[in-house]
C-alpha cells in the first residue's frame, strides 16, 4: 500500500508534499529545491526537460519551453483569456479540432493537461525517489474558480503521469486545511493569496468539516514579479541620479540589479534596512562605477504601496458577492510568498479585523494542506492513532532517597525502557522499588504511583546483585513495572493503570513547582551525590583494607582508617564541603594502597580467588556477615 | 400428536433459534475482531514501514547534510568573490604593477583556494555546449549554435552539486 502524495501544481511553481508519521512534510527535488518550476521543454536534441533544468534553458529555446500551462488548462481556442494568453506567452497556442487550446513543442502539438502530466512526472520521479517506494495516487489542487472542465483536464493530466487523482480540492480549502480549520465548528474564512504573478482572494464557507468556496475574485496579474519590479526600477533612477548611467541600456547589468533587487526586498521583511551593493556594476571613460544604495523597509512601502492596495477592491468585491461583511468573517488565511511582507499583512490585517494565520511556509502551505487531504483519504490521519505523550517524568527512588528517572517526560507513548539496579548494602536480601511521577529530583517532592518489594536476592556484596527494572506504558497509558533479579530470577511486577494519574491542572502544578525549586533541588541533588560517593569510597577502602591486610604497611594502614573515620564523621553532618574535603583526602591515601600493593605485586599471572562470580550464579556467601542493612536504604 | 409433544417440539425449535442467534451474533463479533485486527495490523505495518523508511533518509539526510552543510554559506560568499573578480579584471593599467596590487591579487587567490578546499569546484562555461544541468541561459548572441560563448556570472559545484549555475551567453548560430 502506496503512499498518497499532495500536489500543488501552480501556474509558476509546483510543490509536492506527504504524510509522515502523521505529519505533513514537503518532499525536496532533485535538485534539492522545495519548489519546482512549472516549466517543460523540448531540447533541440529532442530530450524533454521539466522543473529547474527547463527553465535554465528558456532563453535558448523559446519555441520549445513551455510554462504557465495552468493558464491554458481546460480552456478552448477562442475564449478571451486565451486570446490574451497568446500574446504573452512566446510558444505557439494551436486550436485542436475540438476546439481546445493546444500548444506546439518540437515538432508536436500536445493538450495542456499533457503538459501538465510532464510537471507531473517529475514531481513523482522525485517523491519515489525520496520516499524509496512507487508512488501511483495523489490529490492535487486547483484554484477555486476552475469550472469543470479545467478539474477535468487536472485530473487527465494525473492519470497521463500515471497517478490516479483520489480527488481535486480547491487551493483556498487545501490552505485551511493546513492551518487545521477543518475541526473547527461553522465558520467563514477568507484566503489571501499573493504569490509571484497572480492574486487571489476566496471566500470559504465551513459547516460539518467540508468547506464550500462562496466567491471568489482576485487580479491574475498582480504579484511578487511587480514587487521585484518598483524596486528595480528605483534603484535605476537612483543611480542615474547620482553617476548619470542609466543601467537598462546594460543586460549584464540589469541582470546583477533584479537579483539584487529580489533580495533586498526579501531581507526587508525582517530588517528595517539594507544596503544593495553592487561594487563595478559598469564603467564608463572615468573609470568603474559602483551602485551602492541604502534602501529603507519605509522606502520600499512606500514603492509598493499602490501595489498592495489594489488587492484591496477584489477582497471587497469577493465580500459582496459572498454576501458577508468583513464582521463575520472568523479567520484569515496567507497564502503566497509575497504575503511575508509586513506591509501586506499589515493591510491584510486593517481591512479584516484580525489577524491572519502564519506559521506554515506561505509558498508550501497549499501542499502541505493537499498531503493532509491525502492522508486523510488514506485513513493516515485519524484521532485514534494520534500518539500521546507522558506529562511527568517517570523514574523510581534510588540511595539517598533521589529521584532516578526512567523515562522522560513527553516521551511518546508506548514505550518501555530498563535499567539495572543494584542493592546499596552488603547482603542485603531485598530491594524495595518505589515508583515515582514528576520533575524533582529527590523523591519525597515526586508523587509516588506505587511501590514493592522484590526480596529473596542472596547474600552478596553491596553492589553485585544485579536488579533489572523494567517501565513499559501501553498506548492507554498504563504502567507496568517490573524488578528481576538477574542473578536468581525472581520477578515482582505493579501495574499502575491511568486512572491512578494525575488531572491536567495537577500535571501544571507538578511542572510549576519543578520550575521554581529548581536551584535548591539541584543543590540537594548535589548534597545526596557527595554523600553517596563519599559513602562508597568509605565502603570501597574498608573492604581493600581487609583484603590486603597482609601486603598494606601498617602506617599506612592506620594513615587510611583515619581518614575513612574522618569521611564516616563527616557524612553525619551535612556540611558538603567538609564531605568533599574529606573524601578527597581519602581518596589521595587510597592510592597510595594502590601504590604499596602493585611494588609487591608478582609478575602475572594474578590471583584468580578474587574474580567476581559469573552472571546468573549466586556470589558466594562471605563468613564476614555484616548484617542486612535493609531499611537504611530503600533502594536497589 | 398430542398436545405435550408439540410443546416440547416448540421448545427446542425455540432452544434452537436461540442456538442460532447466539452463533450469528457470535460470527458477526468474530467478523467485526477480525476486520479490526486487520486495520491494527495494517496500521501498524504502516507505521513499521514508514519508520525504517524514515531512519533509512534521516541517515542519507545526514550525511547530505555533512557534505553540504557549507553550500549555503558558499552561496552567500560567492557574489563577494565574484565581486572580488570583477575589480580585479578592471585594474587600471598604470596600477597593476605596484606591489600592493599583487598582495590584493594574492588575497584573492587565498579566498578561492580556502573554497576548493572545502569542495568548491567552477563550472566550465565558455566554449563547452550549453547544459541546462549546470548552466543558465540569460541571453542569444550570435556565435555557434548551442556552445557558451560568454559567461556572465560564474558557476560553481561543490562535491559534484550544482550550488549555482553558470550564467551564460549561448550561441545562436549565426556569425557575427
Amino acid at each position: 500500500m502506496g503512499k498518497v502524495i499532495g500536489i500543488d501544481l501552480g501556474t509558476t511553481f509546483s510543490c509536492v508534499a506527504v504524510m509522515e508519521g502523521g505529519e505533513p512534510k514537503v518532499i525536496p527535488n532533485a535538485e534539492g529545491g522545495r519548489t519546482t518550476p512549472s516549466v517543460v521543454a523540448m531540447s533541440k536534441s529532442g530530450e524533454r526537460l521539466a522543473g529547474q533544468v527547463a527553465r535554465r534553458q528558456a532563453i535558448t529555446n523559446p519555441d520549445n519551453t513551455i510554462f504557465s500551462i495552468k493558464r491554458l488548462m481546460g480552456r478552448k481556442f477562442d475564449e478571451p483569456s486565451v486570446e490574451y494568453d497568446k500574446k504573452l506567452l512566446p510558444f505557439k497556442i494551436t486550436k485542436a479540432p475540438n476546439g481546445d487550446a493546444k500548444v506546439a513543442m518540437g515538432d508536436k502539438e500536445y493538450s495542456p493537461a499533457e503538459i501538465s502530466a510532464m510537471i507531473l512526472q517529475k514531481l513523482k520521479t522525485d517523491a519515489e525517489a525520496y520516499l524509496g517506494e512507487k508512488v501511483t495516487e495523489a490529490v492535487i489542487t486547483v484554484p477555486a474558480y476552475f469550472n469543470d472542465s479545467q478539474r477535468q483536464a487536472t485530473k487527465d493530466a494525473g492519470k497521463i503521469a500515471g497517478l490516479e487523482v483520489l480527488r481535486i480540492i480547491n487551493e483556498p480549502t487545501a490552505a485551511s486545511l493546513a492551518y487545521g480549520l477543518d475541526k473547527k465548528e461553522e465558520e467563514t474564512i477568507a484566503v489571501y493569496d499573493l504569490g509571484g504573478g497572480t492574486f487571489d482572494i476566496s471566500i470559504l464557507e465551513l459547516g460539518e468539516g467540508t468547506f464550500q468556496v462562496k466567491s471568489t475574485n482576485g487580479d491574475t496579474h498582480l504579484g511578487g514579479d511587480d514587487f521585484d519590479q518598483r524596486v528595480m526600477d528605483w534603484l535605476c533612477n537612483e543611480f542615474k541620479r547620482e553617476q548619470g548611467i542609466d543601467l537598462r541600456q546594460d543586460k549584464m547589468a540589469l541582470q546583477r540589479l533584479k537579483e539584487a533587487a529580489e533580495k533586498a526586498k526579501c531581507e526587508l521583511s525582517t530588517v528595517q534596512q539594507t544596503e544593495v551593493n553592487l561594487p563595478f556594476i559598469t564603467a564608463d571613460a572615468s573609470g568603474p562605477k559602483h551602485l551602492s544604495i541604502m534602501l529603507t523597509k519605509a522606502k520600499l512601502e512606500q514603492l509598493v504601496m499602490d501595489l498592495v492596495e489594489k488587492t484591496i477592491g477584489p477582497c471587497k468585491q469577493a465580500l459582496d458577492d459572498a454576501e458577508k461583511t468583513v464582521s463575520q468573517i472568523d479567520e484569515v488565511v496567507l497564502v503566497g510568498g509575497q504575503t511575508r511582507m509586513p506591509l501586506v499583512q499589515e493591510k491584510v490585517k486593517q481591512f479584516f479585523g484580525k489577524e491572519a494565520h502564519k506559521g506554515v511556509n506561505p509558498d508550501e502551505v497549499v501542499a502541505v494542506g493537499a498531503a493532509i487531504q491525502a492522508g486523510v483519504l488514506k485513513g493516515e490521519v485519524k484521532d485514534v492513532l494520534l500518539l500521546d505523550v507522558t506529562p511527568l517524568t517517570l523514574g523510581i527512588e534510588t540511595l539517598g532517597a533521589v529521584a532516578t528517572p526512567l523515562i522522560p517526560r513527553n516521551t511518546t507513548i508506548p514505550t518501555s525502557k530498563s535499567q539495572i539496579f543494584s542493592t546499596a548494602a552488603d547482603n542485603q536480601p531485598s530491594v524495595e522499588i518505589h515508583v515515582l511521577q514528576g520533575e524533582r529530583p529527590m523523591a519525597a517532592d515526586n508523587r509516588t504511583l506505587g511501590r514493592f518489594m522484590l526480596d529473596g536476592i542472596l547474600p552478596a556484596p553491596r553492589g553485585m546483585p544485579q536488579i533489572e527494572v523494567t517501565f513499559d506504558i501501553d498506548a492507554n497509558g498504563i504502567l507496568n513495572v517490573k524488578a528481576h533479579d538477574k542473578g536468581t530470577g525472581r520477578e515482582q511486577k505493579i501495574t499502575i493503570t491511568a486512572s491512578s494519574g494525575l488531572s491536567k491542572e495537577e500535571v501544571a502544578r507538578m511542572q510549576r513547582e519543578a520550575e521554581a525549586h529548581a536551584s535548591e533541588d539541584t543543590q540537594r541533588r548535589e548534597e545526596i551525590e557527595a554523600k553517596n560517593s563519599a559513602d562508597t569510597l568509605a565502603y570501597t577502602a574498608e573492604k581493600t583494607l581487609r583484603e590486603h591486610k597482609d601486603k598494606i604497611p601498617a602506617e599506612l594502614n592506620q594513615e587510611v582508617e583515619g581518614k575513612i573515620a574522618a569521611v564516616r564523621s563527616a557524612l553525619q553532618g551535612s556540611d558538603v564541603a567538609a564531605i568533599r574535603q574529606a573524601t578527597q583526602e581519602l581518596n589521595e591515601a587510597m592510592q597510595k594502597i594502590g601504590a604499596a600493593i602493585y611494588q609487591q605485586q608478582p609478575p602475572p599471572p594474578p590471583p584468580g580467588g578474587e574474580a567476581p562470580p559469573p552472571e546468573g550464579e549466586p556470589p558466594p556467601e562471605k563468613g564476614e556477615d555484616e548484617g542486612t542493612v535493609e531499611g537504611e536504604f530503600r533502594e536497589v | 400428536m398430542n398436545q405435550e409433544e408439540t410443546e416440547e417440539l416448540n421448545g427446542e425449535a425455540e432452544a434452537e433459534t436461540a442456538a442460532l442467534a447466539d452463533a450469528a451474533q457470535l460470527k458477526q463479533a468474530l467478523a467485526e475482531a477480525q476486520e479490526k485486527a486487520e486495520a491494527n495490523l495494517a496500521g501498524w505495518q504502516r507505521a513499521q514501514a514508514d519508520f525504517v523508511n524514515y531512519k533509512r533518509r534521516a541517515e542519507r539526510e545526514m550525511k547530505e547534510s555533512r557534505e553540504y552543510a557549507i553550500g549555503a554559506l558558499v552561496l552567500n560568499l560567492l557574489p563577494v568573490l565574484d565581486d572580488f573578480e570583477r575589480a580585479l579584471a578592471a585594474i587600471p593599467e598604470e596600477e597593476a604593477q605596484m606591489s600592493w596590487m599583487e598582495g590584493i591579487q594574492a588575497i584573492e587567490r587565498k579566498l578561492r583556494a580556502t573554497l576548493e578546499a572545502q569542495g568548491v569546484a567552477q563550472i566550465k562555461a565558455v566554449g563547452e555546449p550549453f547544459d541546462p544541468h549546470v548552466h543558465e541561459a540569460v541571453m542569444q548572441a550570435p556565435g555557434e549554435e548551442g556552445m557558451v560563448v560568454e559567461e556572465v556570472e560564474k558557476g560553481y559545484q561543490l562535491n559534484d552539486r550544482v550550488i549555482r549555475p553558470a550564467k551564460v551567453v549561448v550561441g545562436r548560430g549565426d556569425e557575427e
